[in-house]
């Protein structure tokens, strides 16, 4: 499974920052709102070619994860130039080589649509992460317009063969993988969200 | 579990060259479905199996549109307007082609008219969100 998905994401990375410039152009300020609360030791989730380095607060220090090579290849860039220390780790989210309790922060950006098991990458997350430190995640989910809904229902089939399943109910399964909601903000209708939520 | 009132900060609103590409791209969609469903269903055929039709195009239609405009203005911004219009549209477009015979520029005037409109009440529903979450 794991090299599937590495497969699969070693393969999108060749057209990956063109798909998103324009959904970073127009989500920039809200992503850089919601990095503002990143301190400490962060770990970021999915990293992909490092398009969301820019909107990290300076000073910290990060470890961004990505299970393709190829795509943090691409993220090294980035990574130099971004005022802290920033470290690209090829890692498998749902099985994070880091010790328990071991990082101040942890942001997702666009990241659980794409693991294969979202509530055990969030149990990996919730291990690594220390007693009430904050995950801040960027992230698009099912919309609760029933019209919508059902399009990305069908969309996803599709979709998952290129890059993410649109249809992700990551709100529940934050909760689900033990973290409490602190914070929700819908940035696009109730589809693209900002969530806040640290361990139960 | 009930979440707090939120105070993350969320874009005041897309700039008006990526709202005008929004527009375009569902005006786009809507005439992507209606064109082809228009030629191919005739006045005449069982409404039912037009409306399949109609959905199946719509829906292809979506996707070559969100292929080329979702990078230009927004995957977000595109489908979920664009899935409406492809799906329900096409649907539409299909049963009004077996109940009536409708001219081509009466095709094309109510596919823009549709996509718009459909674009307009997510815009619509979409700022309403944004009040409620500035107010909440």
């Amino acid at each position: 499974m794991a090299s599937a998905v590495r497969q699969k994401w070693d393969r999108a990375s060749g057209f990956y920052d063109r798909m998103v410039r324009a959904d970073d152009a127009r989500f920039g300020d809200a992503k850089a709102s919601l990095f503002r609360r990143m301190r400490g030791r962060c770990l970021m989730m999915a990293a992909g070619t490092g398009h969301d380095f820019l909107h990290f607060p300076p000073g910290l220090r990060v470890v961004a994860i990505d299970i393709s090579g190829v795509m943090l290849a691409r993220a090294r860039g980035p990574a130099s130039a971004y005022p802290g220390a920033l470290g690209l780790v090829q890692a498998d989210a749902q099985a994070l080589p880091f010790a328990d309790r071991s990082f101040d922060c942890a942001v997702t950006s666009c990241t659980l649509c794409s693991v294969p098991d979202p509530v055990q990458g969030l149990r990996e997350i919730r291990r690594v992460l220390r007693p009430e430190a904050p995950l801040l995640l960027f992230e698009h989910v099912r919309s609760r317009l029933a019209p919508v809904a059902l399009t990305q229902d069908l969309l996803t089939p599709l979709s998952r063969r290129f890059g993410p399943d649109m249809n992700r109910d990551t709100v529940g399964n934050v909760q689900r993988a033990g973290f409490r909601v602190l914070r929700e903000a819908n940035i696009y209708l109730d589809i693209v969200k900002a969530l806040e939520a640290v361990p139960a | 579990m009930a979440l707090e009132a939120t105070q993350v900060t969320r874009p005041r609103g897309p700039s008006r060259a990526y709202l005008v590409g929004d527009y375009a791209a569902g005006a786009a969609t809507a005439l992507a479905a209606a064109l082809p469903i228009h030629a191919l269903v005739d006045t005449g055929w069982d409404i039912v199996l037009a409306m399949l039709v109609g959905v199946g195009i719509g829906t292809l239609a979506h996707l070559a549109v969100l292929a080329v405009a979702g990078p230009l203005v927004g995957f977000f911004q595109v489908m979920a307007p664009g899935g409406v219009i492809g799906m329900y549209g096409g649907m539409l477009f299909g049963m009004r082609d077996s109940m009536q015979a409708a001219s081509w520029p009466q095709t094309v005037a109510v596919a823009v008219l549709f996509g718009l409109v459909v674009v307009a009440c997510l815009d619509l529903y979409d700022r309403a969100l944004r009040r409620s979450q500035e107010a909440g």
